[in-house]
């Protein structure tokens, strides 16, 4: 109808008006008066009220100005969206998702000790592992450390040795577990068959997982017995002087 | 790539040819970012290798002797760089399916619980 077309035209120029500056006032829009329209609705201010009560063709103009603010992706070989993390973001993230810490990188020094007879249950990510010193855990792959780095597991859920078991509520606080990152690399090549029978379909795929395989190297927060060796002491806090004992 | 502080990938192999179309990627990769990959590994010992007529590879040689080699032909300089970082990342070891997750020599420290243990 004539009418309905005046208006779709109205609007357009309206949207036009609005997306060019959104600062400009309402006056300069046409105040339509036609009966059974709710075109009055402009006199609100923001772009998305005006564009909600029209047909979807203005919605369209005005939600491509909405793109520009969107961030700037990397390109990549990966087939995956990469942003650029900032330090103190990779810090977070990796705090709330992997809960982990990262710690400076590993310089010419002997963390791997022998065997000492405590464990933890440490949770990274969504997953829990009960670990003991020298022991490996494959995780997900952890995106902000590199290998031979030194990483803190901050989110520890129980302590227990041979005397003594202490349980957090939900986590503990002051314990921490030390980890060194040994290898990124993926997982063997799982086969993913679909079928469906007697309709002709049939589909293979195939899929690698990436992993990062931790070494887990120092439970600290509990008090660890005293080992039957002499020369080692038996403090919580690995000291150096024991290290230093053990290479020379 | 580490085992225990140690570094697995001894040396790496960058195989191509000067004339051939499928190395075009790998070229250009090794005037773009082969640089900055020996710089950062100054432990790891990269050779490149012509070897006319051949597609092109990166070979990683690991310190249990194991090599593994991947073709890089027709490749992007980004996806070759994809494949060296994750032959630097990894193993020597032959990548087999695990059933846990977790690998430990000692599994118990409180002692194994049997239905005999009373708390």
């Amino acid at each position: 109808m004539a009418s309905l077309r005046c208006i779709r035209e109205l609007s357009r120029r309206a949207t036009t008006v609005l997306s060019i500056n959104q600062t400009r006032s309402i006056c300069y829009l046409p105040a339509i008066e036609v009966s059974g329209t709710s075109i009055s609705h402009g006199t609100v201010i923001s772009n998305r009220s005006l564009t909600r009560d029209l047909p979807c063709d203005e919605g369209e103009e005005s939600s491509e100005g909405e793109d520009e603010d969107d961030e700037d992706y990397e390109d990549s070989a990966d087939t995956e969206v990469e942003r650029e993390y900032s330090p103190a973001e990779k810090v977070e993230e990796a705090a709330e998702i992997g809960y982990k810490v990262m710690g400076p990188l590993k310089p010419s020094e002997r963390l791997f000790k022998p065997y000492e007879p405590v464990f933890a249950i440490v949770q990274i990510g969504s997953h829990q592992f009960k670990v003991s010193n020298g022991d490996s855990i494959f995780t997900e792959k952890l995106k902000f450390c590199d290998i031979n780095d030194k990483l803190v597991l901050t989110k520890v859920l129980l302590l227990g040795s041979a005397s003594q078991t202490i349980i957090g509520r939900p986590i503990l606080p002051d314990a921490t577990v030390h980890a060194v990152v040994e290898e990124h690399a993926l997982d063997e090549k799982v086969l993913i068959f679909k079928k469906k029978r007697r309709k002709n379909y049939r589909r293979t795929r195939g899929h690698r997982q990436e992993l990062t395989k931790l070494r887990i190297t120092d439970i600290q927060g509990i008090e660890k017995p005293e080992p039957k060796i002499v020369y080692k002491p038996s403090k919580e806090a690995v000291t150096e002087q024991s290290k230093a004992e053990l290479v020379a | 790539m580490a085992l225990r502080g140690v570094w697995q990938l001894q040396k790496l192999v960058v195989s191509y040819c000067n004339w051939g179309g499928s190395s075009r990627g790998i070229r250009a990769f090794m005037e773009s970012e082969l640089p900055a990959l020996k710089q950062k590994n100054p432990q790891l010992e990269v050779v490149t290798e012509l070897s006319r007529g051949q597609h092109p590879y990166l070979k990683g040689i690991y310190r249990n002797r194991n090599e593994r080699v991947v073709c890089v032909k027709n490749m992007d300089p980004e996806e070759v760089l994809l494949n060296a970082t994750r032959l630097r990342n990894s193993l020597g070891r032959k990548v087999v399916k695990r059933r846990t997750r977790h690998v430990t020599k000692h599994p118990s420290v409180q002692g194994t619980w049997t239905t005999a243990v009373k708390f």
